[in-house]
């Protein structure tokens, strides 16, 4: 692989949370009545619409935000949707106190980078992040705190830099 | 070692922990109606015309839309049945029923087996002591192409169930009330053990009911180590060379958990989470509209029975309307067979082909706003049945009690 010192290229992301409870689930996140979608285009127009704030994401998300939530983020449906809609919204990185499996497998696989934050119900709404997905580090510019996620392992790492799971297994032969 | 390090631990040639992350061959992988088509689409951008890794390890079932509702679901099943033909793949059409069932019921699958499947309910294959995972699209697109995928090592929970279960007292009730307990992310990225003599006398139906919840708790696989009741199943459905598994005596949990479910009455999870669980009685008398008896929880020739108990010479509720849906179509044929299809035609009863059912919005069955229902399903999360509708789950039998009397009541005021 050409990760060669195994750590994530580009890892600098900055942008604005959107904040989240606990146990926002994959209906949540993406709607059962979407399933039948394949066009992923098409998905990112329902991404986090059945939540509460669905609408008002919808209407402002912009293209670098960050996804902030509490524990057990994705719980639910195995649907790979809820992933690529997040992505196809523009958000490429999400944060949360603990992911659901499915889920952070469907992240890692889509590339879209989770990162696990145990303090990460102290981030407010609209706060700007810039995030280190490399080492960690979470510095909220507009609370002027600094916080360590959980790192990522090696080979979420390997599987993100190839761009995804089925870029990873091309390459690997 | 725990009974998902034994299986890592042959399927990937070396000892594991917990938190490694390694790469396991798989013995089956599924997907569905749902899912599938994203699956195909998948594979065939990344890689071609290229031939799966090995296709009798791979299965397709239909049990979500089925049949079709309309012509985006019709087309998508239209590509997986053109798949099937091109990769010479098994595939299970919409006259066959829930997914997992369906492979345990084909002989599919059997204990030591990793099973991948686009349903998160795969895991509970572990009541039969299978290793069941559900995925998203990409990684079942990737594990068609090479046999294999990455996993993390769960930790393992052993949770002990003792007392004996007392119609209509089932293990619906039993699960809810730990679901209770361990709440909704209690076994957030872990495998569970289910031992303990109520386990020990389970019939399948009711292991399924207990695996499958562990979804529930954000649990990765909840196991139950594989007796008689199973091996008999197994091999009345064409299963060989089936070798029992079960922990090691000195074998490391996490967190062990005792339940003494003796003197417990049924329960039922309240809207909109299914860790929100109380006793029925604590909500008897509250007015419903529907009742949904069946999905991969409690779509088992014994749930239909449990219910066709209550239901036989009686009548749904005037104001409520009752959707029965069998698993499978074997246990569609044996619930014909005992005569509960008449029971529940006189009762008044919508009995729909075996599937899914309502477990997502898009099946017939949908609430309006405003509307409550009682499901045997394992979810109840906000809008997951229609917006603004409310969902409460519960047993078979406290379906079937509450479409009689309209309301939210207890089964026990149908056993004297």
């Amino acid at each position: 692989m050409e990760s060669h010192n195994s750590g994530i290229k580009n890892p600098v992301f900055r942008g604005r949370a959107w904040c989240f409870g606990d146990d926002i689930d994959t209906d949540q996140i993406y709607p059962g009545k979407y399933l039948p979608l394949t066009d992923k285009v098409e998905m990112a127009k329902h991404a986090m619409e059945g939540t509460d704030r669905g609408e008002e994401f919808l209407k402002h998300v912009q293209p670098g935000d960050i996804i902030v939530a509490g524990k057990n983020f994705g719980c639910g449906s195995s649907r790979e949707h809820a992933a690529i809609a997040i992505k196809g919204a523009g958000i490429n990185l999400v944060i949360a106190e603990s992911f659901a499996r499915i889920f952070h497998r469907n992240c890692v696989n889509t590339a879209l980078i989770t990162l696990e934050l145990k303090e990460a119900k102290e981030i407010n709404d609209g706060d700007i992040l810039e995030v280190n997905v490399d080492t960690g580090e979470v510095n909220n510019l507009t609370q002027g705190k600094r916080y360590k996620a959980a790192p990522l392992s090696e080979l979420e790492k390997e599987i993100i830099n190839a761009g995804g799971l089925l870029k990873y297994l091309k390459s690997a032969g | 070692m725990t009974i998902i390090e034994k299986i890592f631990f042959r399927a990937s040639g070396k000892r594991v922990k917990p938190n490694e992350y390694i790469w396991i061959k798989l013995d089956l992988v599924a997907m569905r109606d749902f899912g599938g088509p994203n699956v195909v689409q998948e594979f065939k951008e990344n890689f071609g015309d290229m031939p799966v890794f090995d296709n009798k390890k791979v299965a397709i079932t239909f049990d979500l839309h089925i049949p079709p509702r309309d012509e985006k679901v019709a087309r998508n099943q239209q590509v997986l049945r053109q798949f099937a033909r091109e990769k010479g793949i098994r595939l299970f059409d919409v006259n066959t029923g829930v997914g997992q069932h369906i492979l345990l019921e084909n002989g599919l699958v059997k204990p030591w087996d990793v099973v991948v499947g686009t349903d998160s309910h795969m895991n509970l294959l572990g009541a039969i002591g299978a290793a069941g995972f559900g995925m998203g699209t990409t990684d079942i697109a990737g594990a068609l192409y090479k046999g294999k995928l990455w996993f993390k090592v769960p930790h393992t929970i052993k949770i002990v169930v003792n007392g004996i279960l007392k119609y209509p007292i089932t293990a619906k009730d039993v699960i809810l009330y730990i679901l209770k307990n361990l709440t909704t992310s209690g076994a957030l990225n872990r495998a569970i053990e289910f031992c303990g003599e109520t386990i020990r006398m389970m019939n399948l139906s009711e292991r399924i009911t207990m695996a499958s919840m562990v979804t529930e708790m954000s649990g990765d696989v909840g196991f139950i180590e594989p007796d008689e009741t199973v091996f008999e199943f197994l091999r009345s459905h064409n299963v060989e060379n089936i070798e029992p598994i079960s922990a090691d005596e000195n074998a490391e949990y996490e967190r062990v958990y005792e339940f003494d479910i003796t003197n417990l009455r049924p329960q039922i999870a309240c809207p909109h989470s299914p860790d929100n669980v109380v006793d029925v009685a604590e909500v008897a008398g509250r007015k419903i509209d529907q009742v949904f008896i069946g999905s991969c929880t409690n779509g088992r020739f014994e749930d239909l029975k449990i219910a066709a108990k209550i239901l036989e010479g009686k009548r749904v509720n005037e104001n409520v309307r009752l959707i029965i849906v069998p698993a499978t179509h074997e246990v569609a044929q044996q619930a014909e067979e005992a005569g509960l299809y008449r029971i529940f035609l006189q009762s008044g009863a919508v009995v729909v082909n075996p599937g899914c059912a309502l477990c997502t919005t898009g099946h017939p069955g949908i609430l309006a706003p405003g509307e409550v229902m009682i499901s045997t399903s394992n979810r109840n999360f906000i809008g997951k049945l229609g917006k603004g509708g409310e969902v409460y789950l519960a047993s078979p039998a406290t379906a079937a009690a509450s479409a009689v009397r309209g309301m939210i009541t207890s089964p026990m005021e149908f056993w004297s």
